[in-house]
């Protein structure tokens, strides 16, 4: 470890000096070839523990001392998707519950003995997975472990408690119809994959909120918590055999069962033809735009040739296509990005911006140009993808500055079967990427004939200005 | 007036800002590697130099080898305060720093630091701008030139200006003119800084954005960008004396400014409770108050910050367990101190749920004021709030970019980096009876004022604002 940090050190000195003493004045580092990414060692394997117990409970352990604090929680592999329709937002509500008494410990009282500590307690639930996560000073390990273990296997689903998250999580959905963007992100969901658990927001609506009691939250919860469905992680400050030994203690008892299904399939296409919806709120002077199909699974082979793809077309902010001509050539909007959400079964393709209403045309019609080029007459280039690549590595290392980040993605390689060492491959699985792939993942991946395209705000201005475009369906928020 | 820190407070060069700092925690911490005494967690700004060149600039470096990677930030020691006839032009001028120089096309400094993985950004408020890059080790060099080439060539012409001023139009509809939380603390601003220049939003009245002209930017740009109101902070894994050199070698060509003024006007003492009343199509109701505080700095900063943590601090403090979780009144409701250069400001922010009148949310939020104001607080209630304060100052500690961000607003705030262990005193210092005379003393019902924002009448015009 110590002589590549030296050798890093050596060759950022020698850059510096190279760029500063050449013969005849330096050039700036704009005129100089970019040198070669610095390229440390991702997981330090070392540091890693990685522990499989008799019941199937998987453990990852990531020793990091130079602060005195850790991160430790419970993620299982099952979340938002894995829910019937009928009841969405049993998932929120469970969560929200748990964080509401454990073991002997009330709401206030769990609180309390979480803020005491100055530590943060979390539990969540995202499309694929189930997450209770905790952190604070390492001095209160055990602590933050004895919490854990109470809200993982002892939490209370008390009656009360439900009928307050409840009430809370309706109150919400009332609230954020005074939020554009959270208003048009879930009309896109409800277009593309209606009847879906993914065609519903995370909290559900108020129809499906009616039919859950606190029986079903805990039902949530526990059809879930099931050995085969466990990793435990932990990073930070601790010593890992020790805390080992106390995870086995907590958690090894627990019987093998079942596990629940995993998210249903989707749709291979996604709407099937072009749908053109505005959902009407008539106080608004700046409209929101998304354009969205079906994207890729989370373990699509080709998904990183669709990153780069997508990095080109708007997914790298000022270096992309879309940015570029939308916000830097003609002032249309203040941001414009498109991304794949990766999911177990796959989530939307989408591209989403805002302008002023008497522009929403003007930018459908220049998004619409750019996705057609890319995937036909204006083709990701050579020098793009150069470019891409280079973002991707660099962006790469940023991202997982801290090990608090590294554990997040060690766990998602779990929680989505994908190999273990993908961390450390991932640079050169990028290089190894071919203009082809990425020329190919456009024509495939991108449909801009028959995505579906939603527009929120004022419907008596925006419906004359969609003509031409497909029959107009207009919605209240 | 305003009072700033300069740099000529500072000798050529200082090899360290701080003396040897430390930060003990309680018990029994185990210590962190690389041979520190037990029970002690090392500050990394222990090890920062800082040096001033000939023509004012300020540099503030902090190698830390652990990652490959470095923060680099610019402090513009100029923000929305320190405009005088259009609101606004800080930030547009952040804005038109992306737009091209003299070698450097426009966007393009941005690309090359994305294509190289790097993040890039910009923000200002209402003391400062601050350009950052986080990027890996070897781009630093491509970072001070580019840096280096916009803060001496910047091209401010007409055509730049034009098409950013419909993106500040775009982010202004955003952030302020279609969302009602914009709405309420835009007008909760103008109320309580009447006559301060902090009463103007930072991204200005649309009116000015509108017509704010190429030869103002310019004038700002030749006024506040000048080299002796710059502050360069680098964060990471690069080394000092050739990245000091190189420095030197490109922004040792900016020009100072003789004289760099600043808004005469102070915060004129309210008499009298303030209320007004926005209108906007909303489905809850929201409330939001405010009271004048002291500026950052004032010996009083901490017991305002724990008395913050009481109220606010999660799932356990007095407004959540009161308004949110025992009443059921509102859905959120959380309060802060905010500390700028030459004011504060305690904020109070509550949305209603559906079917209560922000009448009732109001008198909840304000009893929880007032009985901190007469009862004060428990023993239990600071304990917590002083721990959650220490580890969020221990956090702080996790990124290049978080250790650049406290550099430079202590720098500029303090024209030193306080060691973390003096705040630790600081905060540990203050006692129950601080945190009450501090609530008495500022959040006093004839000083603060108040916003509602909500939906108009039936036959109502929504957007407009109106005073009660």
């Amino acid at each position: 470890m110590t002589s590549q940090v030296l050798s890093r050190r050596a060759a950022i000195a020698i850059l510096s000096l190279a760029l500063g003493c050449g013969v005849g004045g330096p050039r700036p580092a704009w005129e100089v070839p970019p040198p070669a990414p610095v390229e440390n060692t991702i997981v330090r394997m070392d540091d890693l523990h990685r522990v499989t117990l008799a019941n199937g409970a998987k453990l990852i352990l990531l020793e990091d001392h130079r602060l005195p604090r850790l991160a430790l929680g419970l993620t299982l592999r099952r979340g938002v998707g894995s829910v019937d329709p009928k009841v969405a937002g049993v998932a929120e509500l469970a969560t929200e519950v748990m964080q509401r008494g454990a073991g002997e410990r009330d709401a206030l009282m769990l609180a309390k003995v979480v803020e005491d500590a100055g530590a943060s307690l979390s539990v969540s639930s995202g499309w694929d997975t189930t997450t209770i996560s905790l952190s604070g000073l390492s001095e209160d390990r055990e602590l933050l472990l004895e919490i854990l273990a109470d809200v993982a296997l002892r939490p209370r689903f008390d009656e009360s408690e439900f009928e307050k998250a409840l009430a809370e999580q309706q109150a919400s959905l009332v609230a954020a119809q005074d939020d554009p963007a959270t208003l048009i992100r879930w009309h896109t969901l409800r277009t593309l994959f209606e009847g879906h658990r993914y065609g519903l927001p995370n909290s559900g609506t108020s129809e499906t909120l009616a039919r859950i009691d606190v029986a079903a939250a805990r039902a949530f919860w526990v059809d879930r918590f099931v050995p085969a469905n466990i990793i435990f992680w932990a990073v930070g400050d601790f010593p890992a055999e020790s805390l080992i030994g106390d995870v086995r203690g907590l958690f090894e008892s627990l019987r093998e069962s079942p596990a629940i299904a995993k998210t249903p399939p989707i749709a291979e296409r996604t709407p099937e033809s072009r749908r053109i919806v505005v959902i009407d709120k008539p106080e608004l002077l700046q409209a929101r735009i998304i354009l969205a199909h079906e994207g890729i699974a989370r373990t699509e082979e080709t998904r990183l040739a669709v990153d780069l793809m997508n990095n080109a077309l708007g997914g790298s902010g000022f270096s992309s296509r879309l940015m570029k001509k939308i916000r830097s050539d003609e002032g249309l909007t203040y941001g414009i990005g498109s991304r794949f959400s990766l999911r177990s079964q796959p989530g939307p393709f989408s591209i989403s911006t805002f302008t002023r209403v008497a522009k929403v045309r003007r930018v459908i019609d220049l998004i619409l140009e750019e996705v057609e080029a890319i995937g036909s007459d204006r083709p990701v280039s050579e020098e793009e993808l150069g470019k891409f690549i280079s973002y991707n590595v660099g962006r790469f290392g940023l991202s997982l500055e801290t090990s608090d980040a590294v554990m997040a993605s060690l766990v998602d390689l779990d929680v989505h079967d994908l190999p273990e060492d993908s961390l450390e491959r991932y640079r050169d699985r990028i290089r190894a990427v071919s203009l082809e792939d990425v020329t190919e993942a456009a024509k495939i991946r991108l449909h801009p004939d028959r995505a579906a395209i939603l527009v929120l705000g004022p419907a008596e201005l925006l419906v004359p200005e969609l003509e031409g475009l497909g029959p107009v369906e207009v919605r209240k928020p | 007036m305003k009072v700033r820190t300069r740099s000529n407070q500072f000798s050529n060069v200082i090899p360290s800002l701080v003396a040897a700092a430390c930060l003990v925690l309680p018990a029994n911490m185990t210590a962190a590697a690389g041979g520190e005494a037990e029970g002690r967690v090392r500050d990394p700004v222990e090890d920062l130099s800082e040096t001033t060149l000939d023509n004012g600039l300020r540099v503030v470096l902090l190698e830390d080898h652990r990652t490959p990677v470095v923060a680099f930030q610019i402090w513009v020691d100029a923000g929305s305060s320190d405009e005088t006839f259009y609101t606004g032009i800080a930030h547009l001028f952040e804005h038109m720093m992306f737009k091209g120089s003299k070698n450097i096309e426009e966007e393009v400094h941005a690309q090359l630091i994305n294509e190289r993985g790097g993040r890039i950004n910009a923000y200002t408020n209402r003391d400062v701008t601050v350009y950052h890059e986080d990027v890996t080790a070897e781009s630093l060099p491509l970072v001070i030139d580019l840096e280096a080439e916009r803060f001496a060539n910047l091209d401010i012409s007409a055509s730049m200006l034009e098409s950013e001023r419909e993106v500040v139009l775009e982010e202004r509809r955003l952030r302020t003119e279609d969302s009602p939380a914009g709405r309420g603390f835009e007008a909760l601003a103008a109320l309580v800084w009447q006559a301060h220049p902090y009463r103007w939003p930072v991204i200005g009245w649309r009116s000015d954005v509108e017509k704010v002209t190429v030869a103002a930017c310019r004038a700002f740009f030749d006024t506040y960008y000048a080299s002796n109101n710059l502050t360069v902070v680098i964060v990471g894994d690069f080394e000092s004396e050739s990245t000091l050199a190189h420095i030197r070698r490109t922004f040792g060509r900016l020009s100072p400014a003789k004289q760099i003024p600043r808004s005469p006007t102070t915060v004129v003492p309210q008499r009298g409770e303030r209320r007004a009343d926005v209108l906007f199509d909303v489905q809850i109701p929201l409330l939001y108050a405010g009271w004048h505080t002291p500026a950052t700095g004032h010996a009083d900063g901490e017991a305002l910050d724990l008395a913050s943590q009481i109220l606010s601090g999660g799932r356990s403090s007095r407004l959540y367990r009161s308004l949110v979780y025992e009443e059921e009144k509102a859905l959120y409701a959380y309060g802060g101190y905010m500390e700028f250069a030459d004011a504060g400001m305690f904020y109070g922010i509550a949305g209603a749920r559906p079917g209560t009148s922000l009448e009732e949310v109001e008198a909840l939020f304000m009893a929880e004021i007032d009985r901190v104001a007469a009862d004060g607080v428990s023993a239990e209630e600071l304990a917590r709030a002083k721990r959650q304060m220490e580890v969020g100052l221990v956090s702080g500690l996790s990124t290049n970019h978080a250790l650049a961000s406290r550099i430079g607003r202590e720098v500029l705030s303090f024209g030193r980096v306080r060691p973390l262990d003096e705040r630790i005193s600081a905060i540990r210092a203050v006692s129950a009876d601080d945190v009450q005379r501090v609530v008495r003393t500022y959040l006093q019902s004839d000083s603060r004022s108040v916003i509602h924002v909500i939906a108009p009448e039936a036959d109502g015009e929504a957007g407009e604002e109106g005073t009660r």
